[in-house]
């Protein structure tokens, strides 16, 4: 029982740590590149804000998938 | 294989002449070679004016500097003084806004010391001079302060000559204006909108403090150098407005890149260019090497108190210098500056020194109150009212910065509070935590793939972008479900 428990932290801790790494490099994708901003229709005043929320959810993701992969038996 | 001895410290290796040169290399940026322009057309010749009061600015909050590095003369700067007197998150932030700041400063020095390199050798990859500057200035700070200390008093010394140079040409060159006018096209306001725009050319004078572990006489010596930085500063920079606005007007330099070596090519010709092109190099290579120091020292105290993990704490067996936080940092910094992201670091930079200014006077109230018998070699005149004007001066400033320059500060205290949260609390508590946001993650996913599926419109015109996200919103859902649940039930299967 204890070992798929921690088969499934690890495999859904890695599934979020690749999400939080494609949010990050999405988030300085929007930051640094006009063109992704223009075809996804930001404005650049509401840039700022997409990239912070995007910033944290990557960040949280990532945070999150650590403590489910290192989880303490 | 270099493990931390017991007894091992900082060497104190540094007299008045080093810790002077370190302020004031930290201090000199390529800031005061491009700013002036901008500064110009908001103050016109006033500029002088605005100069001073930064100065006097300045020199507020770098007296609450002296005091406390005088009285508490171990390494982290800022972060110390907050430790001593509020502890707690309080100075985490000190500390955390303190490391970032000079990571981000030493990043955009070295872009900045790239790209003039560019001028003059045109096809030099920027990115990659870069990271050779930061990798050269981490392998001089692990060899040892010593060596650190002299690379920035040489480094300091050439640059204070050739600014030297184009001053003492420009008071004395025939080839003036005539007679200098004082005027403020822009009034009161714009002589303080520019002094907020121009102030960034005193941060980094609290280097100083920052090695005030490394620093002999600490008593004496950190007091003189912060004193001698300020004084040094005021004059430099007031004598370089004098002469641009003797040998120009202030008009003349609206949109020029290089205000400074637009104006000595009008009085000294090629010959000019050369030397403050020059000069503008040297001051980014000192201000990399000032603050790939700082940020350090500033990690290898955060180490001491168990908010960074411990290795940035173990010394060199041989340098005595914290190479790991030295050798960590650099890394960050060469990230930062290989990526290119010049306008977030400038952003985050000033932010965070702002923030570390105060923090300080803050400090320095609060210790004066809670510890009147803690030895004090050196005392801030006019104490409260030096402290307090230090900090309504940073306040203005912060009110005057650019709104991006407050959501990306906002971002990094967010991090910071993120870390400190993490390290503090214990694991149980953590996964307790991470449980309940990933459920709401989880809950508020749910919504927008509903929200996606039943109004596809509102959200999107095509059919195949509303799939992916709708997948992609139902993926981030059933994972920090499950994960929510895992977090929370990790103490009863733990048990």
């Amino acid at each position: 029982m204890s070992s798929i428990r921690t088969f499934i932290a690890r495999l859904v801790g890695g599934v979020q740590c690749l999400l939080g790494a494609a949010t990050s490099t999405f988030a300085y994708l929007v930051y640094a590149s006009q063109s992704i901003r223009e075809s996804l229709s930001i404005a650049n005043e509401e840039s700022f804000l997409i990239v912070f929320l995007l910033v944290i959810f990557g960040a949280f993701s990532i945070l999150s998938g650590m403590v489910l992969i290192r989880e303490e038996d | 294989m270099e493990k931390q001895m017991s007894g091992q410290r900082l060497k104190r290796e540094l007299g008045l002449l080093h810790a002077t040169m370190m302020g004031i290399g930290g201090a000199i940026c390529a800031g005061v070679f491009v700013t002036l322009g901008y500064a110009a057309t908001l103050a016109g010749t006033a500029l002088i004016i605005a100069m001073v009061f930064c100065g006097i600015i300045n020199l507020f909050t770098m007296l609450s500097y002296a005091e406390l590095g005088a009285a508490l003369p171990s390494a982290g700067g800022e972060y110390t003084f907050a430790k001593a007197s509020f502890g707690g998150f309080f100075s985490f932030a000190t500390g955390w806004f303190e490391w970032i700041s000079n990571m981000f400063y030493a990043a955009f020095s070295a872009v900045g010391f790239a790209y003039l390199m560019s001028y003059v050798i045109p096809a030099i990859n920027v990115p990659i001079i870069a990271i050779i500057t930061i990798a050269i200035f981490a392998a001089i700070n692990v060899k040892g302060m010593k060596e650190t200390g002299i690379t920035q008093t040489v480094l300091v010394l050439v640059l204070l000559a050739l600014l030297g140079v184009f001053i003492a040409i420009g008071l004395f060159t025939n080839r003036a204006l005539g007679t200098f006018e004082l005027s403020a096209p822009g009034g009161f306001l714009g002589v303080f909108r520019a002094s907020a725009f121009i102030f960034v050319v005193y941060l980094g004078g609290e280097a100083i403090a920052v090695a005030q572990a490394e620093i002999k006489d600490p008593g004496k010596t950190i007091p003189k150098a912060i004193i001698l930085t300020c004084l040094i500063l005021i004059l430099v920079y007031t004598l370089i407005a004098y002469v641009v606005f003797r040998i120009v007007s202030p008009e003349s330099l609206s949109g020029q890149a290089s205000p400074l070596a637009y104006v000595a090519k009008q009085f000294m010709g090629e010959i000019g260019v050369g030397i403050i092109t020059v000069a503008g190099i040297i001051a980014a290579f000192s201000s990399v090497n000032t603050s790939i120091m700082a940020q350090s020292r500033v990690a290898y105290a955060l180490a001491r108190d168990g908010y960074f993990p411990k290795s940035f704490f173990n010394l060199h067996r041989r340098y005595f210098t914290p190479y790991i936080a030295v050798l960590v940092g650099s890394i960050f910094v060469a990230a930062f500056a290989a990526t290119g992201v010049v306008n977030f670091v400038t952003y985050a930079t000033d932010f965070g020194f702002i923030i570390g200014f105060i923090f300080v006077n803050l400090s320095l109230i609060k210790l004066r109150r809670d510890k009147p018998s803690l030895i004090r070699p050196f005392k801030v005149p006019l104490y409260p009212l030096t402290p307090i004007l230090g900090i309504v001066t940073s306040l203005l400033l912060i009110f005057f910065l650019e709104p991006g320059t407050l959501v990306i500060g906002a971002e990094l205290f967010l991090f910071g509070l993120l870390i400190y949260y993490i390290r503090m609390v214990g694991y149980h508590r953590l996964c307790l935590a991470m449980g309940g946001m990933n459920l709401g993650v989880s809950a508020f996913s749910a919504l927008f793939a509903y929200l996606i599926m039943s109004t596809p419109s509102t959200i999107t015109s095509s059919s195949g972008t509303t799939f992916l996200l709708f997948a992609l919103a139902s993926l981030v859902s059933v994972t920090c479900l499950i994960a929510g649940v895992l977090n929370i039930t990790v103490h009863s299967s733990g048990d």
